[in-house]
């Protein structure tokens, strides 16, 4: 049994943290509560830790590190911490000392080198950290509000201090592989205090949200349990956008959202269950400005703004559909396939759908998949054409660590292979884990087609770059850099071999995400071949009135995603598994 | 007593493990510094992205990078001269500037097992 979320009679603590994957609504939640918290007279501090952080579109103001008064909201403030600013702070603060000393290659080296995820995870920890332990701010308000960034980004973040007070604690080598941590080794004692205030239910609690999907709850749940284990126990469940039953009769999207919806909640994991749980109506309006804010919590209401529904004449028929993409790659001749987003876009589906689609029309097609849910539904092997493989990425973190413990042992003695264990530690280790083993992959299909459906940062290929021409020019062995991850690195550069395609959803954070891939992409000399919005409401036809609404809050994000993409964009309809809406 | 510095490109890390192979010069020279710090010799190794300060206070290494570009690294200087460029130091090398033999510098130790034996 649950009920309407309404933060004003909750009890709330000092702190609270809503997490959830991108584009459940974590900062619509967030900011909703804070302006409710604020309308009841307390004094509230909103901040956003968010890389892909649309605080500035929710209150129609420009943001910055340095908490900002919101006019229409009385004792509500809001500070936006763009962790990738932090994270080139931190890198000047390390660098800019050499940059005049240095010759120029070294400072470019190591920019690079402190260029990659875990550095901007780390700064963004760093910033956030301090915020929490600072007096000032800790009594300057009544409440502080977190809307943090994705799950798996969220988790490492609250997971690092853990990890790193044991690791700095453990480590007796002096000179460590902190790597890009190394220059904060200094804040220890923050960070201990940072995980007991987070660990504390006087002082916080945590908003796991989600919506009522089955994939969205798999990751809440995963969420919940981690934290649980790192002792953030205090936790409360969201369910954003129901829709309840205001569904219009006989509308097969609406049908189809109901149908969806309860499917979620039957098989809502067993650990959320015992979590109290609270609902969010779907908003038939976009959830920007402080009097939509204002609105949220309430039941779903009939819609005002009929004007902006009768304006829903977007055809979908302006869009091309899979199939353009599919013909591209067939014409093109382009052997490896990779599709790449953040969690909960349907990167994996649409890397199906391609693979199936390229089958289909006579090809021998190999999908691989490192779907970390593992519950990949068996596909029609279309008269043997089409195979299936699975990278598990802990297994490969696994095996690779044997490898290199393997080759060490020779060399080193007890205690160095305890220092190279700490090595093996590192975040990157799994990349480049994951790398090796589609290289491999890649190499072993001669004739097939290969369909990935996860891709390398940019960052890692710059590094794996830079490694690799610097063992060549070392006249090293090939033995060393593995020869299908020499052959890949070239190859995956080159747009008559490797088609690169991002897939994203027409909402706020998942736009935003692609678009840092891309750009990320972009350092490493790889332009995205196509753009994918996965599960458009545009495209699928309906006569729900709160539907319709939201089909139009997709407009804007579409024609920005034309832009990035050049009009290279295909777009696929919502739809329900084994339920496919028409979208005549 | 000699005093041995290695300056090292930038990694991630000392073993060079986060590279797309695993290179067994990285972890030879890791076990060899090992084994001599553990027999008294001042060695050190600077990698870039760690100790920048190491780099910018050093100025043949510097002139070297300007020279010869980033590829000079790895840069083994003894005494503040400069022995060997472009590749770590072999194991006989090492022996030959801290005459510790080579055996003992490639030696790798095995588990010691402590064994609570009382003596009578």
């Amino acid at each position: 049994m649950s009920h309407l979320f309404h933060p004003q009679t909750m009890g709330l603590t000092p702190f609270l943290f809503f997490t959830g994957k991108g584009g459940v609504g974590k900062t619509s939640a967030a900011s909703a509560t804070a302006v409710a918290l604020a309308d009841e007279g307390k004094k509230v501090l909103l901040i956003s830790t968010d890389p892909a952080s649309n605080l500035q579109d929710v209150f129609a103001t420009s943001l910055t590190m340095v908490s900002k008064a919101i006019e229409e909201v009385p004792g509500l403030y809001v500070s936006n911490l763009d962790p990738e600013e932090a994270a080139a702070r931190y890198r000047e603060k390390v660098i800019g000392p050499y940059r005049s000393q240095l010759p120029e290659a070294a400072v470019k080296q190591m920019e690079e080198q402190l260029s990659g995820s875990c550095t901007v995870e780390i700064a963004a920890f760093d910033a956030f950290s301090s915020m929490l332990t600072d007096p000032r701010i800790v009594h300057g308000f009544d409440h502080i509000i977190f809307d943090t960034a994705p799950t798996g980004h969220t988790l490492r973040l609250l997971q690092l201090p853990t990890a790193w007070s044991g690791f700095l604690k453990d480590n007796t080598h002096g000179a460590s592989c902190l790597g890009p941590l190394a220059g904060l080794s200094d804040k220890k004692g923050q960070y201990r205090e940072t995980v007991q205030a987070l660990a504390d239910p006087k002082k916080t609690m945590l908003m796991l949200v989600t919506r009522p999907e089955v994939s969205a709850n798999k990751e809440a749940a995963r969420a919940s349990a981690e934290l649980k284990k790192i002792g953030i126990a205090n936790q409360y469940l969201l369910i954003n956008g129901r829709i309840g039953q205001s569904g219009t009769e006989n509308d097969p999207l609406a049908h189809a959202f109901i149908k969806r919806e309860h499917q979620a909640l039957a098989s809502l994991p067993e650990n959320l269950k015992e979590i109290p749980t609270f609902d969010i109506s779907l908003a038939p309006f976009n959830v920007t400005g402080v009097a939509n804010l204002r609105k949220l919590f309430f039941g779903s209401q009939p819609i005002q703004d009929h004007a902006a529904v009768s304006e829903n004449g977007e055809t979908h028929s302006r869009y091309p559909d899979l199939e353009v993409l599919v013909n591209d790659l067939v014409t093109r001749g382009q052997r490896v396939i990779f599709t790449m987003g953040k969690g909960g876009v349907g990167k994996t589906t649409v890397a199906r759908k391609i693979a199936a689609a390229l089958a289909k029309r006579g090809n021998r097609v190999l999908l691989t998949t490192t779907d970390p849910a593992g519950h990949f539904d068996p596909m029609d092997p279309q008269g043997g054409r089409l195979t299936v493989s699975r990278i598990d990425p802990k297994k490969e973190v696994r095996d690779y660590r044997e490898t290199v413990l393997n080759q060490a042992k020779e060399h080193l003695d007890e205690e160095g292979l305890a220092y190279l264990m700490e090595d093996l530690r590192s975040p990157c280790t799994e990349e480049i884990a994951v790398f090796r083993a589609f290289a491999n992959v890649v190499e072993k299909a001669e004739n097939e087609i290969v369909v990935i459906d996860t891709a390398p940062s940019g960052h890692t290929l710059l590094l794996l770059d830079a490694t690799e021409s610097y063992h060549r020019e070392l006249a090293h062995s090939a033995g060393e850099v593995p020869v299908s991850v020499q052959r890949l690195l070239p190859k995956l550069r080159d747009p008559a071999t490797t088609a690169v395609i991002i897939v994203t959803l027409a909402e706020t954070t998942p736009v935003y995400e692609s678009e840092r891939l891309a750009k990320d992409l972009k350092r490493a000399g790889i332009t995205p071949t196509w753009w994918v919005i996965n599960q458009s409401l545009v495209a699928a036809a309906t006569a729900d009135d709160v539907l319709k609404t939201r089909a139009r809050a997709e407009t804007p994000w579409i024609r920005r995603v034309t832009e990035d993409s050049e009009h290279h964009l295909v777009i696929i309809p919502w739809m329900d598994k084994g339920l496919t809406v028409k979208s005549s | 007593m000699k005093s041995i510095q290695i300056f090292e490109p930038a990694m991630c890390c000392p073993t060079g493990i986060c590279g797309p192979g695993i290179d067994p010069e990285l972890i030879r020279i890791t076990g060899a510094v090992h084994n001599l710090r553990k027999k008294g010799i001042a060695i050190s190794r600077f990698n870039l992205t760690g100790h920048p300060g190491a780099f910018a206070k050093n100025q043949v290494v510097q002139n070297l990078i300007k020279s010869d570009g980033m590829e000079v690294l790895p840069v083994t200087l003894v005494d503040g001269t400069v022995v060997k460029k472009g590749h770590y130091p072999s194991n006989q090398e090492l022996a030959e500037w801290t005459h510790i033999s080579e055996d003992e510098i490639g030696k790798k130790q095995h588990f010691q097992i402590k064994l609570n034996v009382v003596n009578k």
